[in-house]
């Protein structure tokens, strides 16, 4: 081999080098729009609601710049990306695996129990499937129809905000129509626009995102990154407990939450709602938001910056999408709004 | 030589070359009989060994390890088979590269400081021969090493630290047989191998432009750490694609069920880009080479 060739090989190594750098920097890159004919958003909205869950394997990331306090367990809620893989079976079976660094909590549905598995706590947590939250959302749509409730929905939406089919998007690599729903100029909200991006082909919502006001970044991305349509492997949606692990049957949930809305009021409608309620007193209880623990009351009185007014006392949360107000003698206001609008309602 | 070849046109043609097996084989003897190659070895044997005793004599399923160790040692209590995972991920961070960048430091850049590399460099093998070579004593170590750390790890896992019958608890809570269990713990000593032969290929690429093997170990530890440093500053995100330690943490991924490959594979192909830069600089540079 020649000194020549030598350098020539040495060169044609080192292009080798450069493109593998580059193909592992390069960003997936956004591709042109697709082309799909023009849908009215009643059919896209009822489209979505008639369609059946397709049994699929996928990848979702959730790109969170939300500003919420973190909060153990649960890393997908604070700040940054993080990525949950999912599994459907299209009837009502179904996995969900939240990894981490060095861990996973997994979710598996089979139809009659929900199993919830934390390799941390080596723990497993059952419950009957159908009474969880996701059960009544599941059922309520099938027993109306679709091109009515679609019609409904839009026009409620319609008071508050435009409903529109902002062109198509690639999400992904599925051909989506992008349905934006934009408040119209007279809410006072944190929102600039939220987006969500559906199948073109299955009308399976594929990405949701949250715009907020003064920020060109998305406050909230929840979207697949991977899918794959098809018929699942059976044994991902069945789960047996590991030997050495404890089972615990979950804490009725539904006996808590009912309570803790029907405390609540809400005041204005639209996209300025503002949720007014009593703060937890040690027990469970749900914030609109859900940025609260459950342990409520020490965690929000340790946040935020504190704030006074005709209302009273106490602490304000803000963060991209939604402000929080927590005053002294136990009241919470929430909503996707400014300060001053919670304050207004408050002072009623 | 070709001179010489001109000068004596009737001598018979014998072998000018000697064969790459017999070389590699005689580099290989060399590398192993280094009291420092053994030593390091035992160090690694003695991380799995020390590492389940510590588990089986401190933590037990459903004991208070509730995500207190660091990484995946927590998991490794009452499932053993975890272990030569968990062993592999934690030698990783800084004793495999050490093993590694020892015998590449060794390699070129020790034979410089005995002055034994002139006569290599001077004796009739071709220079791509003299680091394909050096290289196969590398790999060698490389290899033997992790396979030392998962061979003591299954091993120490089943026999101190002991587990569901002869299974592995996944992350995702499911179990595995011993057959995939194995396949899972060799799936990710491969991968180590690839993570260790691109810092392999680093370190004999500074070995190849200095004759101190020191600088070689300062190099490839100080930019391990370097490394560390970059990825955690987070105005530098943008870098991570490019760092090599940044996919060091997929080889949890083999304890996921659905098994998935994205992260093993990219933060391979990292690894092969590193190797394949390395290659090159160290054969342009040995081919230069003067003593």
């Amino acid at each position: 081999m020649g000194r020549r060739s030598w350098v020539g090989a040495g060169l044609g190594a080192a292009l080798v080098g450069a493109v593998g750098v580059g193909l592992l920097v390069a960003p997936a890159g956004a591709a042109a729009a697709p082309v799909l004919p023009p849908v009215s958003p009643e059919d896209l909205v009822s489209s979505v609601i008639a369609a059946d869950a397709p049994a699929l394997a996928g990848e979702v990331e959730v790109d969170n710049a939300l500003g919420l306090p973190a909060v153990p367990g649960v890393p997908q809620l604070a700040n940054g990306t993080s990525a949950i893989r999912v599994w459907s079976g299209g009837d009502g079976r179904g996995r969900v695996a939240l990894p981490s660094a060095d861990g996973e909590r997994t979710l598996v549905s089979d139809g009659t129990t929900r199993w919830a598995y934390d390799s941390r706590e080596r723990t497993v947590t059952r419950a009957p499937a159908g009474e969880g939250p996701d059960g009544p959302a599941d059922a309520g749509p099938d027993a109306q129809d679709p091109t009515t409730a679609a019609t409904q929905a839009v026009a409620t939406l319609r008071q508050s905000s435009t409903v529109t089919v902002d062109g198509t998007a690639e999400v992904a690599g599925r051909a989506a129509y992008q349905l934006v729903l934009t408040p119209l100029p007279s809410e006072r909200t944190l929102l600039r626009e939220v987006r969500v991006a559906v199948d073109a082909e299955t009308r399976l919502p594929l990405q949701l995102t949250v715009l907020a006001q003064g920020s060109g970044e998305p406050a909230l991305q929840v979207g697949f990154s991977e899918i794959a349509y098809g018929p699942q492997d059976p044994s991902l949606f069945t789960f047996t407990p590991p030997p050495g692990t404890t089972v615990e049957d979950a804490p009725a949930r539904d006996g808590a939450q009912p309570e803790g809305e029907r405390q609540g009021t809400t005041v204005g409608d639209g996209w300025d709602r503002v949720m007014v309620g009593q703060a937890p007193q040690g027990g469970p209880g749900q914030q609109p938001e859900g940025e609260a623990r459950p342990e409520g009351a020490p965690d929000l009185s340790a946040l935020g910056t504190p704030v006074s007014g005709p209302w009273g006392t106490g602490r304000v949360i803000t963060t991209a999408v939604a402000t929080v107000i927590v005053t002294d003698d136990g009241r919470i206001a929430a909503g996707a709004v400014p300060q001053q609008v919670l304050t207004e309602a408050l002072a009623r | 030589m070709t001179a010489l070849e001109t000068r004596t046109p009737t001598r018979t043609p014998t072998r000018t070359t000697a064969p790459l097996g017999r070389l590699a084989a005689a580099e290989v003897r060399w590398v192993l009989r280094r009291p420092r190659t053994l030593v390091l070895l035992g160090l690694l044997a003695l991380v799995a060994v020390a590492l389940g005793i510590g588990i089986a004599l401190t933590g037990g399923p459903g004991g208070d390890g509730d995500g207190d160790g660091p990484g995946l040692v927590a998991q490794v209590a009452g499932n053993g088979l975890v272990l030569p995972i968990a062993a592999l991920g934690l030698a990783l961070t800084l004793l495999l590269p050490l093993t590694v960048a020892t015998a590449s430091a060794d390699a070129i850049a020790g034979e410089a400081a005995h002055g034994t590399l002139r006569g290599l460099l001077l004796a009739p093998v071709g220079r791509a021969r003299l680091v394909v070579m050096k290289a196969a004593g590398v790999v060698t170590v490389a290899v033997l090493a992790v396979l030392v750390v998962a061979v003591v790890g299954v091993l120490t896992g089943l026999v101190v630290v002991g587990g569901p019958g002869g299974t592995m608890v996944t992350l995702s809570g499911t179990t595995l047989g011993l057959g995939e269990a194995l396949g899972r713990v060799a799936l990710v000593a491969g991968w180590t191998v690839v993570q260790l032969l691109a810092v392999a290929a680093v370190a004999l690429a500074v070995s190849a432009f200095t004759e101190h093997p020191l600088v070689v170990l300062a190099a490839v530890l100080g930019g391990l750490i370097v490394f560390g440093v970059l990825a955690a500053i987070p105005s530098l995100e943008w870098l991570q694609p490019l760092l090599l330690t940044s996919g060091w943490g997929a080889g949890t991924d083999a304890l996921r069920d659905p098994l998935p490959l994205g992260d093993l594979a990219s933060s391979s192909l990292r690894a092969l880009v590193y190797v394949v830069l390395g290659s090159v600089v160290t054969v342009v540079r040995m081919r230069r080479r003067d003593g």
